[in-house]
C-alpha cells in the first residue's frame, strides 16, 4: 500500500495541480468578521481577494483543529498503513501542532509522521508534489521523510510586493519593518525563511521586481521544481513563467495562486517564485 | 468658541484626553529617540501609559470644576506613572493641579500660573535636574505662557499657543544642552513627549479635535548640525545600568525629603514624588535590594517593578538594528539638503555626512561617521565626483572594512542604496550596488556661475543649465525648458520611474507642475515629486 501524503491549504496545491497524485489537503480557516470559511473550499480565491481589497479590517486565519486532521487520518488509514503529513512552517501557524496532536489522539494502526517544512506557499507545495510523485512510484515512509528533509534547505520562496501596506496592517512585518517609512515609493522583495518575513532588497517598479525574480532563478542550478504564483494577476504570472521557460522547461513550471491566508499579508498584487535547487553562488 | 475663551473643567479633561490620543500616535517614534538617561527605548510608551492612567482617574472626578478634574488627574498620574519620564510627567500634572486649586474655570492667567507651578513641581521632584530634557521644555513653555499674560493677554488659547511654540523650540534646542543627544543626533524623547501632549491640548482648544484623527504629531528634528549624524545609537563606554526600580510607598506622614536624602546615594535618576500618604520612587540602582529594604520600613509597598536595564538596552539596540539594512554592514552617504537626508535615512543609510557640490566633506568628516556607526563593514556612497577620492582614503585611517561605491550623483546613490541586498556579504553587496549605478540616469538643473561657451552651447551667467549624468548638455531660459531639452535626449519610453527632487530654492508649485506636465506626456511613467532641499540644484531628477 502506498504512503498517503497529507498537507494543508497553505501549500497552494489545487486539485488541478495534484491531479493524478494522491494528496489530501486539509484546509485552514479564514474569518472575515463573523463569517468563517474553509480556505479554498467554501470561498474561492477570487472572492477572497475582492473582499480583501474592499474590507477595512483584515481577515484572520485559524489553523485546522486536531479533529480535522484526526478525521483525515482515520479516513486515510482505511487504505494505508503509512500517512506522511507535510506542513507549513510551525512559526507561521499552529497547523503543524494540530497535525501532531491529532497523531497523538489517533488510535488506529497506521504509522503517522508529521514534518514541519519551515516553508509555505509553493515552497511547501513543491516539496509535497515531489513526495507525492515518489510515493506513487512506491517509495517507503523512511525514504520519503529523508527526501523531504533533503529538499527543505534547498527550497526558497521569494515574493515581489507592491507595497508593505498589508504586511504592516497584519502585524506580520517581522524583520522587514526596516523597510517601512521610506520617503520613496518602493516595492519590497521579501523571502519567507523559517516562516518569518525577511527583506531581500527593494526595487522602484513592478517591472524591476519581475526582473529581480527572473535573475534570482537564473542564479540556481540543478532546479528540481519551479513555481510562479500570483494573487489577482494571472497574466503577469504567465508572462513571468514564459520568461522562466528559458531556464527550466516551461511545461514543468507550475502556476498557482497564493493562498488567501498569505495574501492577507502580502496584498493582492503579489507575484512570487518558489524554487527547489542549488544556489550557484551562495551568498555568505 | 468665542474670541476670549474660558476653559472649563470638562474642557480640561477633554483636551488631555485628546492629547493622550495624540501622544499615542507617536509614542513608538518617541521610543526610538530615547537615549537619555538610559537608551532603553521606552519613553514614549511610558508617557503614554502614564497619561492613560491619568485620564482614567480624570473621569472619576467628583464634579466638573477645573480643580476637581485636575486633582483627579494628578492622582491618576501618580498611581500610574511609569519610567523616568512618566514620573516627571506625573509631577507636571500634579503641579498643574496645585496651580488650579479652587478654580472653577481656567483663564489665560490661571493657565500660565498652573504651567509655572507644573514646571517648579517637576524640578522639585528630581534630585539632580538635568537641562536639555523634559524639564527644560516645561520651564520654557511656562515662561512663554507667563510672557503672554504679562502682555495683557488673558485668552487661554493664545497663552497655550505661545507655550506650545516655545516648547517646540525648546525641544529642538535640547541637543545643544545635552551632549548625549548631540552625539546621537536626536532631540530629547521626554521633551518631545511633553511637546506632543501640550500640542495635543492646543489643537483640542482650537477646535481641531476632528482633524487630529487623520494627522500625526510632528517629531521635532534637531537643527544642530553634527558631522556625526548616526542612525544607530551605541554608547562608547559600557556603563553598568543596573536595575530600573519603581514602587509606591503608602503610609502615614511620609517624609519626602528624608526619603530622597536616604536614597540619593543608592543609584541614579532618582525621583521621589508624592504626598505624605503615598510616595512614588523611581531609581536606577545597582543593588535594588537595599532600596526595597529601606522602603519597607516606611510603609507598605505597591506596584513594585524591577527591570534589568542591560536587557532593556539590548532590546533597544536590536530595535535600532531592525531599522538598518543589515546587522554588520553600515552605509554612509554624503548628502546635502534636509529632504535628501531623510530619503537616504529612510532607505537605511546608517549615517549621513553633510556635503556635496562646493562643500566637499573632509576625510575626517567621513572617518568620524565611519567610526561612529555600529558596524565593522562600511559602504560609502560619495554621491559626487569630487568626493570619491576623499572616500577612497578613509580605509587607510580605520580598522574597519571600507568599500566605496563610486556614485557620482544623488540618483545614482539612491539606486545603489536601494539595490542593497540584505542577505549578501560586503563584497557581493559592493558589486551589486556598483552595477546598480548604471540603472539610473541623472539629470541635474542648476544656474550657470559665469558666462561661458561650451561646445555649441552659449551660456550666460545665472542662466539655467542642465547636466545629464554629469555632463553639461543643455541651456535654456527656464528650468523646465532645460529639463525638456534633456528629456529629448533620452528615451523615456523605456523608462519606468521618474523621481524629481526639488531643491531648497525651487518653487514647490513649479515642481508639482513639472511632474504633472511629464505625467501627461508620458502616462506610463511612475512619477514622484519629493522635496530634496539641496542647495545649488533646483532639480535633481532620476530616470530609471
Amino acid at each position: 500500500m502506498p504512503v498517503k501524503i497529507v498537507t494543508d491549504s497553505l501549500s497552494d496545491l489545487t486539485s488541478e495541480i495534484t491531479k493524478g497524485l494522491d494528496v489530501t489537503v486539509v484546509p485552514v480557516y479564514v474569518r472575515f468578521g463573523k463569517e468563517v470559511f474553509r480556505d479554498r473550499v467554501e470561498m474561492t480565491t477570487e472572492d477572497f481577494y475582492s473582499r480583501l481589497v474592499r474590507s477595512d479590517a483584515l481577515p484572520t486565519t485559524t489553523q485546522p483543529s486536531p479533529g480535522d486532521f484526526l478525521e483525515t487520518y482515520k479516513k486515510l488509514s482505511k487504505d494505508t498503513n503509512d500517512i506522511l503529513v507535510i506542513n507549513l512552517s510551525s512559526k507561521l501557524s499552529g497547523t503543524y501542532e494540530s497535525a501532531r496532536q491529532a497523531k497523538n489522539l489517533y488510535e488506529g494502526k497506521a504509522r503517522i509522521e508529521v514534518i514541519d517544512t519551515k516553508q509555505v506557499i509553493m515552497g511547501l507545495g513543491l516539496i509535497v508534489l515531489e513526495a507525492a510523485r515518489r510515493a506513487k512510484k512506491g517509495a517507503k515512509m523512511d525514504e520519503l521523510i529523508e527526501l523531504v528533509q533533503a529538499m527543505m534547505p534547498k527550497t526558497h520562496s521569494v515574493m515581489a510586493l507592491d507595497s508593505l501596506k498589508y504586511l504592516a496592517k497584519g502585524g506580520r512585518i517581522g524583520k522587514a519593518k526596516g523597510l517601512l517609512g521610506s520617503m520613496l515609493a518602493i516595492k519590497p522583495i521579501l523571502t519567507m525563511r523559517e516562516g518569518e518575513v525577511h527583506p531581500m532588497t527593494r526595487v522602484r517598479s513592478r517591472q524591476a521586481g519581475m526582473d529581480y525574480l527572473y535573475n534570482l532563478v537564473a542564479e540556481f542550478k540543478n532546479i528540481q521544481g519551479l513555481a510562479v504564483e500570483h494573487a489577482t494577476n494571472p497574466a503577469e504570472a504567465t508572462q513571468l513563467a514564459d520568461r522562466l521557460g528559458k531556464l527550466y522547461p516551461r511545461n514543468q513550471i507550475i502556476i498557482s495562486t497564493v493562498s488567501p491566508v498569505i495574501g492577507t499579508y502580502v496584498g493582492p498584487q503579489v507575484i512570487s517564485v518558489s524554487i527547489i535547487g542549488e544556489e550557484a553562488s551562495p551568498a555568505a | 468658541m468665542t474670541k476670549t475663551h474660558t476653559v472649563t473643567g470638562q474642557d480640561l479633561r477633554e483636551m488631555f484626553a485628546a492629547s493622550t490620543n495624540w501622544l499615542e500616535k507617536s509614542s513608538a517614534d518617541i521610543d526610538v529617540l530615547n537615549v537619555f538617561p538610559v537608551p532603553d527605548g521606552d519613553t514614549g510608551t511610558n508617557m503614554l501609559l502614564t497619561m492613560r492612567s491619568t485620564m482614567e482617574e480624570a473621569y472619576r472626578a467628583p464634579d466638573h470644576s477645573a480643580t476637581a478634574v485636575a486633582d483627579a488627574m494628578a492622582k491618576g498620574a501618580l498611581m500610574g506613572a511609569r519610567g523616568n519620564s512618566g514620573v516627571i510627567l506625573s509631577q507636571i500634572i500634579r503641579g498643574l493641579a496645585k496651580g488650579l486649586t479652587g478654580k472653577e474655570n481656567i483663564s489665560g492667567a490661571d493657565l500660565a500660573a498652573a504651567l509655572k507651578e507644573a514646571s517648579e513641581n517637576a524640578y522639585r521632584g528630581i534630585s539632580n535636574p538635568v537641562e536639555g530634557t523634559i524639564l527644560t521644555v516645561m520651564k520654557e513653555a511656562a515662561r512663554a505662557a507667563q510672557e503672554q499674560v504679562d502682555k495683557g493677554n488673558d485668552d487661554p488659547v493664545q497663552v497655550m499657543e505661545a507655550a506650545v511654540a516655545t516648547a517646540n523650540e525648546a525641544v529642538a534646542n535640547t541637543p545643544r544642552l545635552l551632549k548625549v543627544l548631540r552625539e546621537a543626533g536626536v532631540v530629547d524623547a521626554g521633551g518631545q513627549g511633553l511637546y506632543t501632549i501640550l500640542d495635543g491640548c492646543l489643537r483640542y482648544l482650537k477646535g481641531e479635535a476632528e482633524g487630529m484623527r487623520f494627522r500625526k504629531p510632528q517629531i521635532i528634528v534637531s537643527d544642530v548640525t553634527s558631522t556625526k549624524q548616526v542612525g544607530r545609537i551605541s554608547p562608547k563606554e559600557e556603563i553598568p545600568y543596573g536595575y530600573c526600580t519603581e514602587f509606591m510607598i503608602k503610609g502615614q506622614e511620609l517624609d519626602i525629603d528624608y526619603i530622597r536624602k536616604r536614597l540619593v546615594k543608592k543609584g541614579e535618576s532618582l525621583i521621589v514624588v508624592g504626598d505624605p500618604t503615598a510616595i512614588r520612587v523611581h531609581i536606577h540602582a545597582l543593588s535594588p535590594g537595599d532600596v526595597i529594604t529601606f522602603a519597607t520600613k516606611l510603609g507598605t509597598l505597591h506596584q513594585v517593578s524591577m527591570r534589568n536595564m542591560d536587557e532593556q538596552h539590548q532590546d533597544f539596540l536590536e530595535m535600532q538594528h531592525d531599522k538598518s539594512p543589515a546587522a554588520d554592514t553600515g552605509i554612509i552617504a554624503v548628502v546635502s539638503g534636509d529632504g535628501l537626508t531623510d530619503v537616504f535615512k529612510s532607505l537605511g543609510a546608517a549615517a549621513i555626512v553633510q556635503g556635496g557640490q562646493t562643500m566637499n566633506p573632509s576625510i575626517k568628516d567621513l572617518l568620524t561617521a565611519v567610526e561612529g556607526i555600529d558596524a565593522d563593514k562600511v559602504i560609502i556612497l560619495p554621491n559626487n565626483k569630487n568626493v570619491i577620492l576623499t572616500a577612497s582614503k578613509v580605509q587607510e585611517l580605520t580598522q574597519k572594512n571600507i568599500e566605496v561605491v563610486p556614485s557620482e550623483t544623488i540618483p545614482a546613490g539612491v539606486a545603489a542604496l536601494l539595490a542593497f541586498d540584505y542577505e549578501a556579504n560586503l563584497k557581493t553587496n559592493t558589486e551589486i550596488m556598483k552595477s546598480a549605478l548604471s540603472n539610473v540616469r541623472s539629470i541635474e538643473i542648476t544656474k550657470a556661475a559665469r558666462s561661458t561657451q561650451m561646445g555649441n552651447l552659449k551660456i550666460s551667467r545665472k542662466q539655467p543649465i542642465g547636466f545629464l549624468d554629469g555632463d553639461l548638455v543643455a541651456v535654456g531660459d527656464s528650468d523646465i525648458k532645460v529639463v525638456e531639452k534633456i528629456f529629448a535626449r533620452i528615451n523615456l519610453k523605456n523608462s519606468q520611474v521618474l523621481t524629481i527632487y526639488y531643491g531648497g530654492d525651487a518653487d514647490p508649485e513649479e515642481s508639482s507642475a513639472l511632474g504633472a506636465q511629464i505625467r501627461e506626456k508620458y502616462p506610463h511613467l511612475q512619477i514622484e515629486v519629493i522635496r530634496g532641499g539641496q542647495p545649488h540644484y533646483n532639480y535633481i531628477i532620476s530616470v530609471e
